[in-house]
């Protein structure tokens, strides 16, 4: 797309204002006085047109606004009607298709700021409706048409993570005819999975099911498979990040176009709950699995077969209050019923002491029902009162208060495994920093939105795919791997990407060399230009993001966020705070 | 009313109150507040920018000295900026914005910062109630050219 022709002349062109007024039906109307608030607006400088209508979202609001736009030779629109949060993208593709550039345009918050939140008072609502519009008309003669701009998109994905979720994203953009770097940490592929003896539900093998995969993206033509590596470093932009790969101390930079980030979870060793590490006969859950995966179950206190086995769920999962334990790791409870009905075969008593269960997914309640037709026994403990493994002259010992008996119990198992929280794994605050992405409380990346848009991220380019998001299991990841894998395509395929306009920009006269500029910026997004002298900061647009921190850190006032200068926000302040009193007498 | 507060008794005087809101928490967080008809004071009015990061030591003192009785600005939690840090870099900022706005003569309680998630509705709301409480303490903010 190029605007950047439409919209530049009206720089030079006087302001011509719409201000068009929505009342959302009864939403805004029912309490603010919109005719108010248009008649108001039609006394404001560049001005030239000011209306009401019942939804301004509605076909026909659009189209009022459109011919509005050619009827009065607009060159600006303010739309003041719900949260831009909402409808600003509506609205900016309204004025676009009237050729207006979509940075003339700016929204008035009346529903959720104004009508919503002061429903009992409506001539304050009313007043507070007529400052907004005031303000915002006031930024609108400011505004700026600013060119849209695109890059192009480097045919390459990396994916960050060889578990089954990046090889599952690997293979799906390779098949798509895209190149796929696949970087793990370890030597083997496989990741999680590979460690299991059992997948739930079928029963497989997890290396059977691993290697499979595995095969697949060693020989996949178009799938670089980089063991024992890291990435330590990330430059650039969406369609063109410049990745450092190091392997054995030895860097390598590969030019990417999008980024998959599948770096999974890793079982919690659970220091300090329930004697771990006092009993060599008390393990996770996770050791269980690897134990069975080479040979036969053993107690590890002297080699023989357990006989008596408990399991005790959610071990450092879901604590209220406790970082980075608070969230349900939400494999456990299928895992735990799946390992105890194998068992049980071999086993004379198996009792699975639990707090809730949540074996929620497909297949997985058989799964437990199997384990309790075996007779495998399970008792609910009371959150507040969990059980309490005691050793006895070497001897394990167990109490616990079985919740619907209401009696204490004791048992004297030859085998505790504590069903273990499943965390991000170690280096994860690393992996955050090289792609500049947040981190929930529970230590799982953020999604750019939790519900709406689970797999992207608020680095654009950069999608998040299975145990990176949350705890969650092999299929669920899987699904999450194929769903980044087409984000990652989808961008590829179109070749191109519009990046945002709303930069910051540096005049070189004013900039004083001083470099608070590239150290406030979170991007890395401002160097300095060496090919000046005296050298003066310089923004790469595609990089930044458009926080505007650097705008307000410069000392200098040598950067320029655009869309959001200073004069633009001053110009708001001043409206508001020194408005010419109306004429005809304030309030209505 | 906007320059007619002078004229007002001190029981009728209600604070005029600048809120500089963050796009994607604080801003978001009013927006729920109204979503939720959660109902507050209509003093605010508020001024949406990318991130709390891009709020100049300018903007407050520029609002104070034009009349505003309060400031107030909101943003992400430390640890949850959509720009990763731009609010710790306000926060930074914050420490010398209180100091130049007490060496300016102005009562430090006429400013608020205050961290409300888009999920926060109730804390953005209870946040601008209590600035304006604060500021009532206070009083109407003198303007010498009056």
């Amino acid at each position: 797309m190029t605007e950047a022709e439409t919209g530049t002349d009206t720089a030079a062109e006087a302001p011509r204002i719409g201000v068009f007024v929505c009342m959302c039906g009864h939403n805004i109307a029912g309490t603010v006085d919109v005719e108010a608030v248009a008649k108001m607006a039609e006394t404001l400088p560049y001005v030239a047109f000011s209306t009401t209508t019942m939804f301004m979202c509605a076909d026909s609001g659009q189209q009022l606004i459109k011919d509005s736009i050619k009827e009065h030779s607009l060159n600006r629109v303010v739309v003041a009607s719900c949260s831009p949060r909402m409808h600003e993208p509506t609205f900016r593709r309204v004025v676009e298709e009237a050729d207006v550039n979509r940075y003339l345009f700016d929204q008035v918050n009346l529903r959720e700021h104004v009508s919503w939140c002061h429903m009992r008072q409506p001539e304050e609502a009313t007043e507070k409706a007529k400052d907004l519009v005031r303000m915002s008309v006031a930024r609108a003669a400011l505004l700026e048409s600013l060119p849209v701009k695109s890059v192009e998109v480097e045919p390459t994905a990396l994916i960050v993570g060889g578990g089954v979720t990046g090889m599952r994203a690997a293979l799906d953009i390779g098949d798509r005819g895209f190149n796929a770097i696949l970087v793990e940490r370890e030597k083997k592929l496989g990741g999680q999975i590979a460690k299991l003896a059992s997948v739930y539900p079928t029963g497989e093998q997890g290396n059977t099911l691993a290697d499979q995969l595995i095969k697949r993206v060693k020989t996949h033509d178009k799938i670089e498979v980089m063991t024992e590596s890291t990435v330590t470093d990330l430059d650039g932009y969406i369609g063109n990040f410049d990745v450092t790969v190091t392997t054995n101390d030895a860097d390598k930079t590969h030019r990417v176009g999008t980024i998959i980030v599948a770096t999974g979870i890793q079982p919690f060793k659970p220091h300090g709950y329930y004697s771990y590490g006092d009993h060599p006969d008390i393990i996770t859950l996770a050791e269980l699995e690897e134990m069975r995966l080479k040979g036969d179950v053993l107690r590890p206190s002297n080699g023989k077969p357990p006989k008596t086995i408990a399991y005790i769920g959610c071990v450092a999962s879901r604590e209220s209050g406790v970082k980075g334990h608070e969230h349900c790791s939400r494999v456990c409870c299928t895992a735990i019923a799946k390992s105890a009905g194998e068992l049980k075969d071999n086993a004379d008593e198996i009792i699975i002491l639990y707090e809730d269960l949540r074996t929620y997914g497909k297949g997985h309640e058989e799964i437990q029902r199997e384990a309790r037709t075996k007779h495998v026994i399970y008792s609910k403990f009371p959150p507040e009162k969990k059980p309490r493994p005691e050793i006895v002259d070497g001897e394990l010992v167990l109490h616990w208060h079985d919740v619907f008996s209401d009696d204490n119990l004791i048992l004297k198992p030859d085998l505790l495994v504590l069903a273990s929280a499943m965390v991000p794994p170690e280096g994860s605050e690393d992996v955050s920093k090289v792609f500049s992405l947040t981190r929930s409380p529970d230590g799982f990346f953020n999604p750019e939105h939790v519900k709406l848009a689970p797999l992207t991220t608020h680095t654009a380019g950069v999608m998040i795919a299975g145990g990176a998001q949350a705890a969650k299991g092999a299929a669920e990841s899987i699904t999450d791997a194929s769903g980044a894998a087409a984000k990652a395509v989808g961008l590829m395929a179109r070749g191109e990407v519009e990046i945002e306009a709303t930069v910051s920009r540096v005049i070189p006269e004013l900039c004083s060399s001083c470099h608070t500029c590239i150290s406030a910026c979170p991007y890395n997004a401002i160097a300095m230009d060496e090919s000046q002298d005296p050298p003066v900061a310089l923004v790469t647009e595609a990089k930044c993001h458009g926080c505007g921190t650097c705008a307000a850190a410069c000392p200098s006032s040598a950067i320029m966020m655009l869309h959001s200068t200073d004069d633009q926000i001053l110009a708001m302040v001043e409206a508001y705070l020194c408005a010419p009193m109306e004429p005809d007498g304030g309030a209505a | 009313m906007t320059t007619s507060s002078k004229a007002k008794t001190d029981s009728e005087w209600e604070p005029r109150i600048v809120a500089f809101c963050c796009n994607w928490c604080s801003y978001a967080g009013a927006d729920l507040a109204g979503t939720s008809r959660i109902q507050y004071p209509p003093n605010a009015r508020i001024i949406r920018v990318n991130c709390t990061g891009r709020i100049d030591t300018e903007f407050i003192l520029s609002a104070l000295d034009q009349g505003a009785d309060g400031v107030l600005v909101s943003g992400c939690h430390p640890g949850d900026c959509h720009y990763t840090s731009g609010n710790l870099k306000l926060r930074a900022r914050w420490a010398v914005m209180a100091e130049a706005v007490k060496q300016a003569g102005i009562d430090p309680r006429r400013i608020r910062l205050q961290w409300a998630s888009a999920s926060e509705a109730q804390i953005f709301a209870d946040g601008v109630t209590k600035l304006i409480e604060q500021v009532k303490e206070v009083g109407p903010i003198g303007r010498s050219w009056v």
